[in-house]
């Protein structure tokens, strides 16, 4: 059975390097030991996205099963959206689950989650702030993904604001990622924000 | 006059049988008309115990008898059975009056009437001619070693089998297993599944799967509720009725709860939900403690001092315990509360009054339920010693078959007490009317002459002479079942006559 998994995924690895997305530096795909089990994986953000000009790390692990069962794949990069856990990096998708098929391969997961980027289901989130302030104000959301995309991901956007509001915290002693999701949590209401921290 | 006793306890000896003998003892009755006494209610349900092997041959006639009318290849004709839930009639009108290729779409086959042309076709490998690629290990393979589906989809028969295997012994799929690949939805067909799968142990998993599901959609089937029991019951109409096992477990097919005479299975399902929650608990809540007239609040009364000042600091309330009132015109001279007939007051006290008496009425009922269920645990320690008694009395010179009363008096000592724990629940839900003064004395005998029967067998036998024994105890047995049978038969009279009336609780 490892035997099936282990060739799957050498041959897979072929086909991602070879394949012309690498070509377009849309996605890629490292080993990290000579097992073939683990995995990193990288997609960049989708263009007219917030996440545009980010590169998203992701953890891959392969079951013995595979491909029988799905891959375990969750973001190491920091993300803000709905189906995306901000904490953990865990992936809300179904052809992660109960939806995944033998015949899918690590290349259909990295561009269904690069489509995932684009295509935010609100309604069936894994992070439940992010996925309210998605529903309730869309354009704070996409100024939050957007700030994150440039911190963690190396987008381009710097948001001065944002950056500000963070140091201020920063100066009360306030770790700077805790900070920065209290203000992502609470609209950026900096009041709101200082009180759920020292509360 | 022991044989005229012989009756229900006829556990068939093989799978598949029929429990004949009693219903020939029936037709004889339905002869003559005269209902007989130690005729027992349920014997003329007519039901068959069937075990694992039965059932597959019961599925393979259901699908015969469908195909010699839609002539369909059997596979297909069982997914589609199992998407009609195996309700032929709803098939053969589905097939007949409907659009034919809608059906199979939904059902998720291909139309076998209609040989279309394969969609996805073989994937050719680019290097060596005359090969195939398998999607899911991406070896290369000589078009012998792949397989499909009508859909098209080939893969090579190793990843069949773990595909298979996986579904069948993790995710727990058996009749609804896909195609492998993404986005097909064309199920697997049982005969595929057996031909691809190698391991043994999960062929054996993949038939319970879908015998399983089989007996779990088919209304007239029903597993036998007991641990580690294989077999299924069969009946030819769902009703509210005993039915025994191989295991000689008798239960209720209406509801798989143990066999719950004279109580309805709406209300026993009532009932073990009541026992189950917390709704009790309120009740004593309510029952024991007041409302602070103002705020709300939980108060328990702890002295004897009626004049209540609530503990709430928000609101320290007077008021007074009895009349629940403001403490204020009570003053100090007067003790007496004469606010008695205020309207709120007094509704106050009903709504709780009400509380307590539902709560008293609710523990008199589950207490007698209960020791019932109890003591029901305990007779089977008295089969035991009962057992003990058997072998001794064939010492003496008593044949095997002449001591078997005292096994028999043991089953309608525990027969008896099943009704009785059933009659509290059956009381319970019971309005009080001429009919249930009389149900209540039928289970006041039956209560009395059971505790007789019980005392006798667990005490007083062993100071008895061995000869006496038998008498004794078959007259006493005799009795029991008796006053059982005129419960039973009362109550049954009145479900026919709408002579009970429901109450809710």
């Amino acid at each position: 059975m490892a035997n099936i998994a282990a060739q799957r995924i050498r041959r897979e690895f072929k086909e991602v390097i070879k394949s012309e997305e690498v070509a377009k530096c849309a996605i890629k795909v490292e080993l990290l030991n000579d097992s073939y089990t683990e995995l990193k994986g990288e997609i960049t953000g989708p263009p007219d996205t917030a996440y545009e000009g980010g590169v998203f790390v992701l953890e891959i692990k392969v079951p013995e099963t595979y491909p029988f069962n799905p891959p375990k794949v969750r973001f190491i990069t920091k993300i803000w959206h709905p189906n995306i856990s901000s904490v953990t990096g865990a992936i809300c998708l179904d052809i992660l689950k109960d939806q995944w098929a033998a015949a899918m391969t690590l290349r259909t997961v990295l561009l269904s989650l690069q489509a995932l980027l684009s295509a935010a289901e609100p309604d069936d989130p894994q992070d439940a702030v992010v996925a309210k302030q998605f529903k309730e104000n869309i354009e704070m959301f996409q100024m939050t993904a957007r700030h994150w995309t440039n911190v963690y991901a190396g987008g381009p956007h710097v948001n001065k604001e944002c950056d500000d509001k963070i140091k201020r915290l920063v100066d009360m002693g306030v770790e700077e990622h805790q900070a920065r999701v209290a203000l992502s949590s609470y609209n950026w209401d900096i009041e709101r924000a200082t009180e759920q921290i020292f509360s | 006059m022991e044989m005229m006793n012989t009756d229900d306890d006829s556990l068939c000896e093989d799978s598949g049988n029929e429990t004949s003998g009693d219903d020939v003892d029936f037709n004889v009755e339905v002869e003559t008309s005269v209902p007989k006494e130690s005729q027992s209610y349920d014997d003329e349900y007519q039901y068959e115990v069937l075990s694992t092997s039965d059932i597959v041959q019961y599925m393979s006639d259901i699908i015969d008898e469908v195909n010699s009318v839609l002539q369909l290849p059997p596979t297909t004709a069982r997914i589609l059975l199992n998407y009609f839930h195996w309700d032929k009639e709803k098939l053969m009108e589905r097939f007949f009056d409907g659009d034919q290729d809608e059906l199979f779409k939904e059902a998720n086959v291909i139309n076998p009437f209609k040989k279309i042309p394969v969609t996805g076709k073989p994937k050719l490998s680019l290097k060596i001619r005359g090969t195939e690629e398998c999607d899911i290990c991406f070896m290369v393979f000589a078009p012998s070693h792949m397989t499909g589906l009508e859909c098209g989809h080939r893969f090579c028969y190793q990843c069949w089998n773990e595909y298979l295997t996986t579904k069948i012994v993790e995710e727990g799929v058996g009749q609804t297993i896909a195609c492998a690949a993404h986005n097909c939805p064309i199920l697997v067909d049982d005969e595929t599944v057996m031909r691809l799968v190698k391991d043994t142990r999960v062929k054996i998993k993949y038939q319970h799967l879908i015998t399983n599901s089989f007996i779990e959609c088919n209304r007239l089937l029903r597993w036998c509720p007991s641990p580690d029991c294989n077999y299924a019951v069969k009946v030819a109409y769902v009703d509210f009725k005993p039915v025994v096992c191989c295991c000689g477990h008798i239960f209720c097919f209406a509801c798989g709860e143990n066999w719950h005479d004279p109580v309805k299975c709406s209300l026993l399902k009532k009932w073990i939900k009541k026992c189950d929650d917390d709704s009790e608990t309120s009740n004593w809540i309510s029952a024991n403690t007041k409302e602070c007239p103002k705020c709300g609040a939980t108060i328990e009364k702890d002295g004897g001092c009626n004049h209540m000042v609530c503990k709430n600091q928000n609101c320290k309330a007077d008021f007074c315990w009895v009349c629940l009132g403001s403490w204020e015109p009570h003053g100090s001279s007067w003790y007496n509360c004469n606010k008695y007939d205020e309207d709120e007051a007094k509704a106050a006290r009903d709504a709780q009054e009400r509380s307590r008496a539902a709560l008293q009425r609710y523990l008199f009922y589950c207490n007698r339920y209960m020791n019932h269920m109890q003591s029901l645990k305990f007779e089977h320690k008295l089969y035991s010693s009962v057992k003990d008694k058997m072998e001794e009395m064939q010492q003496h010179n008593m044949s095997w078959i002449e001591v078997q009363f005292l096994k028999k008096a043991v089953d309608i000592l525990c027969k008896c007490r099943q009704t009785l724990m059933y009659t509290y629940v059956f009381a319970y839900y019971l309005k009080k009317n001429n009919q249930s003064v009389i149900f209540e004395d039928n289970q006041k005998d039956l209560e009395r002459t059971t505790e007789l029967l019980s005392e006798y067998l667990e005490r007083d036998i062993t100071q008895e002479n061995l000869v006496d024994i038998k008498q004794k105890v078959q007259d006493k047995y005799r009795y029991c079942d008796g006053r059982r049978k005129a419960l039973l038969d009362h109550v049954h009279e009145g479900y026919e006559q709408d002579w009970w009336v429901c109450k809710e609780a």
